[in-house]
């Protein structure tokens, strides 16, 4: 195992060359710099901006999923004339878990704006890196159970009879495909989060 | 010439704990890598082996299911196949991070790649999930029914390779973040 140790040159100068001139024993290479803070500080500024970016993002999903209700005017004998996110569950659990996701990314905002003040503080940033793993992952559960309906929704399947609703429902259909969206743009995000965190914990 | 340069005297016996702890670490990540690759395999293999024929005829429904009839399954198949092969290919780079000792690099783009394999296998694992939840209970309000009740093992199979595919996502958002540790600790 390698030994630090400790290395001091002593110039090897005539004496009257050192008269008046102390040798310079020690300057510790500085590790905390204001340049690597610098650059880090950059980087918790647009995380912030980007958890912002991605605030918007949930909570249209989740909103835009929520008021998704269509009611049609007319009466059919077999299909039910009346649909919105809760008569499945999938579109359920996708509105309570953008909502969950949204409310974590507010909450996260202070730690952000930790990142930025101290930008060398390494508990923050590994903190909001492991939070924001876990959410991306809950996020893209969400996002591609609730794609995986609306696939079904828009195209039906020959093997199993299951029948596309969306002829009917085209509204609800519409703003449940846009919601879906809008969480995919959210995990996109989270995924930059983590990197950007990932990147800015690296010690020089 | 030098200046002269001040290094900070660390005892030997401080580093070669910190070593010894981080090499500890580093195996661990390995074997949580060989886990979550026979995880996903198991989970693949699984799913792409789903065969199954009614011995009699029923006349609306059709009588034979396979993971090709539903378009969920194959992406979850598809999904679980390229992480395998992802972890498969990242062992021998979780081998170095055991031997060498200045690994900061290439743990940052092993944490990318893990990112990006965690979002491809949790959208593969909830899409079959969700898939799976329907073909169990159906759904009254859009007439889907329930596949389920015909196909029994069919059913059975598609349901315990979710099991694999969600620990192993698991496994990687561990692995994410003993990586992101390992590299914000002082070397």
């Amino acid at each position: 195992m390698k030994n630090e140790s400790t290395i001091i040159d002593v110039p090897a100068e005539t004496s009257s060359a050192m008269k008046g001139k102390a040798p310079l024993i020690g300057m510790a290479k500085d590790h905390t710099t204001s340049a690597s803070g610098g650059y880090k500080r950059g980087l918790s500024i647009f995380d912030f901006l980007l958890r912002l970016a991605a605030i918007i993002a949930a909570s249209v999903a989740a909103g835009t999923m929520f008021t998704s209700d269509e009611t049609l005017p007319f009466f059919t004998q077999f299909l039910q004339f009346e649909a919105g996110y809760d008569d499945l569950p999938t579109y359920q659990f996708f509105v309570i878990a953008m909502s969950m996701v949204s409310g974590y990314l507010v909450l996260s905002l202070p730690i952000s704006v930790v990142t930025i003040v101290r930008p060398l503080a390494t508990a923050p940033r590994l903190l909001l890196l492991v939070l924001d793993t876990a959410a991306l992952a809950f996020n893209m559960a969400a996002a591609s159970s609730a794609a995986a309906i609306s696939y079904l929704a828009h195209n039906g399947n020959q093997n199993t009879n299951w029948l596309p609703i969306c002829q009917q429902f085209g509204d609800f259909c519409l703003k449940s495909s846009g919601a879906v969206v809008s969480s995919f743009v959210a995990v996109v995000f989270f995924t930059i989060l983590v990197v950007l965190s990932g990147v800015a914990l690296k010690r020089h | 010439m030098k200046s002269g340069q001040a290094e900070i005297v660390e005892t030997s016996k401080g580093i070669q704990k910190r070593g010894l702890m981080s090499r500890r670490v580093a195996i661990f990540e390995f074997l949580l890598r060989i886990i979550a690759f026979f995880n996903t395999i198991s989970s693949a293999i699984l799913m792409a082996t789903t065969n199954e024929t009614l011995p009699f005829f029923t006349q609306f429904i059709r009588f034979h299911a396979d993971y090709n009839d539903l378009p969920a399954l194959t992406f979850f198949v598809v999904a679980n196949a390229i992480v395998s092969g992802y972890l498969i290919l990242s062992l021998p780079l979780a081998f170095v991070h055991i031997i060498k000792n200045k690994t900061e690099n290439s743990r940052i783009l092993l944490i990318v790649l893990d990112v990006a394999m965690v979002g491809l296998l949790a959208s593969g694992a909830s899409a079959a999930a969700a898939i799976v939840y329907l073909a169990h209970n159906g759904n009254n309000n859009t007439n889907w029914f329930a596949v389920c009740q015909q196909f029994n093992s069919f059913c059975e199979r598609i349901s315990g390779s979710l099991i694999g595919s969600f620990i192993a996502v698991f496994l990687l958002i561990l692995l994410i973040c003993l990586s992101a540790i390992a590299l914000s600790r002082r070397r």
